[in-house]
């Protein structure tokens, strides 16, 4: 049993306070991201669940037995976490073996059962035969393996990661990432893994919180956190998205009216307790946009292309609707778009989200 | 490059070769007989047999002290960290022989202060020491080394990411077992090169074994190199314990060299956080008390003593009923060899730091902006004289300038010159560091815009290096202001320099003048690094974490 339980932590570094009266549950065997830019406490989060600080309120549990409170806190060594470092922190005057053994070493497990797990866990992380090598002639790739090995040999029931990737080429970072997520799907152990990543939280995690000033935005699965983002801030940090002034032209919960980009009426769910001729921001994202030609469909907002810039999967374009507002939309790489021609924006109301201005 | 290679043949391939010649020549012709007398004779035996306990004990003991010191300051929360920073600082700057002559008032078997207090006033001569012995001169020597072991460990741990820590923490080790297996081996490539360091520069402190050592009968090779040229001279015989001598100190450094080289890990990690400091509770004070029980003895013990004596018209238990200025006006007024030595020092200086600066910056330039053939070398040969001894650089010199037919020998130029010699490398290193940091697209955009190439040099690449060069200058002119070593057998009555009037006065045992003469000299010291801090907007002074194992 190794979920996670904290329960309004604070966390203050002189007159910054890095976390806020935060609280989560992580459950066992679950992948939790905490996601954020640098500087939302995501870091000093996971520092706290691994014993390096000590919280100003609040607490933290592992299962039955408290770990962290402003009172006392259990050192880092007697808590069985496993930690992965953003700089791997592999040490350089240990080989490949020294380094993954010294878990081993110190909880003084026996030569037979240390052997046998050794070899498992460099078979796990493709290291085996390297096992005499020095770090410096590992390469980045294989010095984070030696870390994930270093952590995963003593079978922790929780592994705490901290940017692991981040150092890492864009193609060995994709590939890392799978292995991760494969890793995770084979040990069980709970993932609870930091990073300011978008696309990296989306494909690993079972549940992502978005952070932000020390607090948690938004908590949930990938899906629900990109298309149903809880506010401005998230919709913002969860990849490109338009943020449009609207005026409420209806409204009727699902089946709701705003007007955009010069009185041009499109359909959205609109939050109870919204009035018309209120004012509010819909948030769209660049892909569930649609263009069509002018006048071919009603809802259809009016503009002329700005911009377009072919990105061979894709191609993104800006568009200026009627009243000078610059909206950005990605479409097929195979439709033909000039600077200057009219097209119609098509709002899908299921994809955008409206937040009070 | 002509310039810098014929500089550099002058100040160190030639004296050098002269050097090596003269230790295998006898009466004209070719002979080992220097060599077999050298390691034969119990006389020199003895003396590198001194010499090496004195080397290998000096390192030791600045590892006992410049660690904790430097584990206090970068890894707890222990009280007056500045104050213990500034301890080492000032220990590092304060001329040897300054605190082996303070030592002597304090130590000497009869007269010395506390030696009386325990044998008159409180009657326990079995609690007297005599500081004209082994024990003596080693005690006079830490104060001066174990800065260099304080400097190179403190940067090491603080370079140690804090994550290489937290990882074996997380596996379950202890602070004990985190230290053992990777804070130690980690940092152990910084503190056994701050022991070389602190080895090397031991046995070449001519100062203090000639003070401390030579009335107690301790010789080491440096003194005993220095007694052969006493009348009738033996040049052959010191040129060939001065190889050996620089065999010693080769050997060390080659050994710091190859061990840094090849287990250097402090300068990994790219972003790295900083450790935790350990909370030491209530024991941060017993950590303090030893830290103030450093600074008594290596900073407070002897200024408060040269203080007192220079002030003092007898020097005794009582010292303080007799208070007098008259030794001060005698050194700065009077006696005019004193007047005449600090001129020559002040002029020797700053005429060495700016040779020394420019030539390095020649030799860097070279180095880091041309693709001359044979810049590298040049870089290298730059660097010999780190393994010389000073006293090693006045037997080659006296050499190589008593075979040109050029009368420079006694005077001032021969002088300049061996300090020039001696601190090259402090130069070059600077210099090197200063342009190492200027990009080179800064100097392209100015040749780019039209500038030429003296135009862009001028109006660049000097204003960027200047606070890296004026910080070199500082770090040559300190040390040569204080030179012995080379000084004391180059010198004559024209050309005395401040540490040889300081030490020919102590041989004739006036106390009083000495210390007046060995505070004035503090003073000067501590003048000009105020103007240096002022002028180059702090980046003066000593930097931190710089090694400069010319040091005296």
């Amino acid at each position: 049993m190794a979920g996670i339980q904290i329960e309004r932590v604070t966390k203050r570094f002189g007159a910054v306070t890095a976390v806020r009266d935060l609280s989560l549950e992580i459950r066992d065997r679950e992948f939790v991201t905490l996601l954020g830019p640098s500087g939302c406490g995501k870091t000093t989060l996971l520092r706290l669940i691994a014993g390096f600080m000590m919280p100003d309120a609040g607490s933290i549990r592992v299962g039955a037995r408290t770990l962290s409170t402003p009172a006392a806190i259990v050192p880092p060594e007697r808590r069985g976490m496993g930690m992965v470092f953003q700089n791997y922190a592999v040490w350089p005057h240990k080989t490949v073996y020294q380094n993954v053994a010294f878990g081993l070493e110190v909880r003084k497990v026996a030569r037979g059962d240390a052997q046998a797990r050794m070899a498992r866990v460099l078979e796990l992380v493709n290291l085996a035969g390297l096992e005499g090598r020095y770090p410096s002639e590992l390469s980045g790739g294989q010095q984070q393996r030696v870390a994930l090995a270093r952590s995963l040999v003593v079978e922790p029931d929780i592994l705490l990661l901290d940017e692991p990737l981040s150092n890492l080429d864009a193609k060995l970072r994709e590939r890392m990432r799978w292995e991760l997520k494969e890793l995770q799907r084979r040990t069980g152990i709970t993932f609870v893994y930091v990073t300011h990543d978008q696309s990296e939280a989306m494909a690993l995690s079972d549940r992502i919180a978005v952070m932000h000033g020390g607090e948690i935005m938004q908590l949930g699965a990938p899906r629900l956190v990109y298309t149903r983002p809880a506010n401005k801030t998230v919709a913002d940090f969860m990849g490109l998205v338009n943020l449009l002034s609207a005026r409420v032209v209806r409204s009727a919960g699902d089946d709701s009216v705003v007007a955009v980009g010069g009185e041009h009426p499109i359909p959205v769910s609109l939050p109870p307790g919204t009035v018309a001729g209120q004012t509010v921001q819909v948030a769209v994202r660049p892909e569930s946009l649609r263009l069509s030609s002018p006048g071919s469909g009603a809802g259809a907002v009016p503009g002329k292309v700005a911009e377009v810039t072919f990105l061979g999967n894709i191609i993104d374009c800006h568009v200026t609707l009627d009243d000078g507002t610059r909206i950005r939309a990605q479409v097929d790489s195979g439709r033909v778009l000039e600077v200057g021609q009219t097209v119609g924006v098509e709002f899908d109301s299921r994809q955008a989200s409206v937040f009070s201005a | 490059m002509a310039g810098s290679v014929l500089a550099l043949t002058v100040l160190v391939i030639l004296p050098l070769a002269f050097l090596g010649w003269g230790s295998v020549t006898a009466d004209g012709r070719l002979t080992l007989e220097n060599f077999r007398d050298a390691l034969s004779s119990r006389l020199y035996v003895q003396a590198l047999r001194n010499s090496l306990i004195l080397g290998l004990a000096t390192a030791v003991l600045s590892v006992a002290i410049g660690l904790p010191l430097a584990w206090a300051v970068s890894r707890t929360n222990v009280p007056g960290k500045p104050f213990i920073h500034l301890t080492a600082v000032v220990s590092y700057l304060t001329p040897p022989f300054l605190t082996a002559i303070a030592f002597v008032n304090l130590f000497s078997p009869r007269a010395g202060l506390i030696n009386r207090f325990f044998r008159e006033t409180l009657g326990m001569p079995g609690l007297t020491f005599d500081v004209f012995s082994m024990a003596g001169l080693i005690l006079v020597t830490v104060p001066h080394t174990f800065p260099f072991v304080y400097l190179l460990a403190a940067s090491a741990l603080e370079s140690v990411d804090a994550s290489m820590e937290e990882s074996a923490q997380i596996l379950g080790a202890g602070r004990w077992r985190t230290a053992l297996a990777v804070t130690g081996p980690l940092v152990a490539p910084a503190i056994l090169s701050g022991a070389l360091v602190a080895f090397v520069n031991a046995i070449a402190l001519f100062g203090s074994q000639a003070i401390v050592g030579l009335p107690g009968r301790v010789f080491t090779l440096p003194t005993r190199i220095y007694a052969l040229f006493d009348y009738p001279p033996q040049y052959g015989l010191a040129s060939a314990l001065s190889l050996i001598f620089v065999g010693l100190t080769v050997a060390a450094l080659y050994l710091q060299r190859r061990y840094l080289a090849r287990r250097s890990y402090v300068t990994l990690g790219g972003k790295g956080s900083r450790p935790q400091l350990v909370d030491l509770g209530p024991a941060r004070w017993g950590v303090f008390a030893f830290c103030v029980a450093v600074f008594t003895v290596t900073v407070a013990a002897p200024y408060l003593t040269l203080l007192a004596v220079s002030v003092s018209r007898s020097w005794g238990l009582h010292f303080w009923e007799n208070l007098t200025l008259q030794h001060y006006r005698f050194v700065l007024l009077e006696y005019d060899v004193t007047r005449r030595a600090i001129w020559n020092s002040l002029i020797l200086a700053s005429a060495t730091a700016t040779l020394a600066v420019l030539l390095g910056s020649f030799v860097g330039w070279l180095d880091l902006r041309t693709t001359l053939r044979g810049r590298k070398l040049l870089d290298y040969v730059s660097l010999i004289p780190l393994g010389l001894p000073g006293i090693v650089v006045a037997v080659a010199l006296i050499q190589f300038w008593l075979r040109v037919p050029l009368p420079i020998y006694g005077s001032l130029l021969i002088i300049l010159l061996a300090y020039t010699g001696r601190f090259v490398p402090l130069g070059v290193r600077s210099a090197n560091a200063a342009f190492r940091q200027i990009d080179p697209s800064l100097e392209e955009t100015a040749r780019v815009t039209g500038a030429g190439w003296l135009r862009t040099f001028c109006s660049v690449t000097l204003p960027l290096a200047r606070p890296g060069l004026f910080a070199g200058w500082m770090l040559v002119f300190v040390p040569a202001l204080q030179e012995l070593s080379a000084s004391v057998l180059l010198f004559s009555s024209g050309s005395i320099t401040l540490a040889v009037a300081v030490y020919n006065l102590y041989e004739t045992g006036a106390l009083g003048p000495v210390s007046a003469l060995a505070i004035v000299t503090m003073l000067i010291i501590t003048a000009a690094l105020a103007l240096a801090t002022r002028l180059g907007r702090g980046q003066g002074g000593i930097p931190r974490g710089e090694r400069g194992t010319a040091a005296q």
